[in-house]
């Protein structure tokens, strides 16, 4: 789920940026700095869309640089254990099936796949119920839900589910 | 191996008390400090187990945030990447990846693309007294019977709650008819 949150940031600048565009540099500095980088607690920050407030400036001994706290909104994208969300298809092996629900990916592993669905290796390997009405592929559109999380400091990974009522694809791009 | 030319590692087989000996002592600190370790990372995992989102269990700092549906996510990343287009002329070498699948993504699973629509669904959804997660949830997935969106949702039916099947099936009935008229 994408959420709207405010942040906090201690944000170190070079003396060489002081004078009229400090605040300009700081906040560029900050988006170079911060968007596309992934915590644990936060998730994915997919982009800054405003600055709430900079704190006074305090100098570092000895360097010279100063740092700065800045409070912004950003736009972040966080899984959670138990929700449900669509993804697409980007691989499928023998093992299960990888999607990608925006930054992150998800695992679904063939035990968490209906069990009626069989593996088919070929060219285009695929998830297929036995009268071959539901497929599973690259590029499919599927509703899974996340059973787990595995979040260290700089990503995410999710496994997630198949094998519950109202999931599973959504529309095939190749029947479609 | 490095504590073999030790020669408090020699002084063991001399006959000296095992307690003494520094290969033993390095080894008793090691396994204090781990069961410290352990001891450590106990609250912080049951804090973990404890998310799940079908409970609503999100954390205190997501539950008071604002979500964002897909449909709003893509309004802001689109309007985001007009502002980078015109200052410069190739956009997509300056964002970042999670940027780009982000605005991929909720483009491709956007349900309305209307502002207008997007507007109207967050004000029908809201006086439903949903917590906002929920809310994006069913703005996201657009259930389109009861069953499914107790499915997609579980915690709209837990007790204490005024959401029996005749309100759910207004809400979907409600959000449906943005949709035809979007």
């Amino acid at each position: 789920m994408f959420f709207h949150i405010v942040l906090e940031r201690n944000m170190q600048l070079h003396p060489r940026y002081f004078g009229r565009n400090l605040r300009e540099n700081l906040v560029s500095k900050l988006m170079k700095d911060v968007e596309g980088t992934c915590s644990g607690r936060h998730g994915f920050v997919v982009a800054i869309t405003g600055i709430e407030n900079i704190g006074k400036g305090l100098i570092r001994d000895g360097t010279g640089f100063v740092t700065f706290p800045v409070k912004y909104q950003c736009v972040v994208f966080r899984p959670f254990k138990g929700e449900i969300l669509e993804a697409v298809v980007t691989m499928v092996n023998k093992m299960g099936f990888f999607a990608e629900a925006g930054p992150v990916q998800i695992f679904v592993s063939n035990h968490l796949i209906p069990d009626d669905m069989e593996f088919q290796s070929g060219d285009m390997p695929n998830y297929t119920t036995s009268d071959g009405s539901v497929k599973i592929q690259k590029d499919c559109e599927v509703r899974l839900k996340i059973i787990g999380t595995r979040v260290d400091a700089t990503e995410i990974f999710c496994i997630g589910t198949i094998k519950d009522d109202f999931l599973g694809v959504i529309n095939d791009p190749a029947t479609a | 191996m490095f504590y073999g030319f030790h020669p408090f590692f020699y002084s063991y087989g001399k006959g000296r008390k095992l307690r003494n000996c520094l290969f033993f002592r390095f080894f008793a600190f090691c396994g204090f400090y781990s069961y410290t370790f352990f001891l450590q990372s106990v609250p912080s995992m049951s804090g973990e187990e404890e998310e799940n989102a079908a409970e609503l269990k999100i954390g205190d700092e997501f539950l008071k945030a604002k979500c964002l549906m897909n449909c709003e996510v893509a309004l802001i990343l689109e309007h985001k990447y007009e502002q980078l287009q015109q200052m410069s002329d190739d956009p997509m070498n300056q964002v970042s990846q999670v940027f780009e699948k982000s605005l991929q993504y909720v483009k491709r699973f956007s349900r309305y693309k209307n502002p207008d629509a997007v507007r109207q669904v967050r004000e029908i959804l809201s006086r439903y007294q949903l917590a906002e997660f929920e809310l994006c949830v069913l703005g996201n997935l657009c259930p389109e019977t009861v069953e499914e969106a107790i499915a997609m949702v579980p915690s709209i039916k837990t007790k204490g709650r005024a959401h029996d099947d005749e309100a759910i099936e207004k809400m979907l009935n409600d959000l449906s008819l943005i949709k035809k008229f979007e």
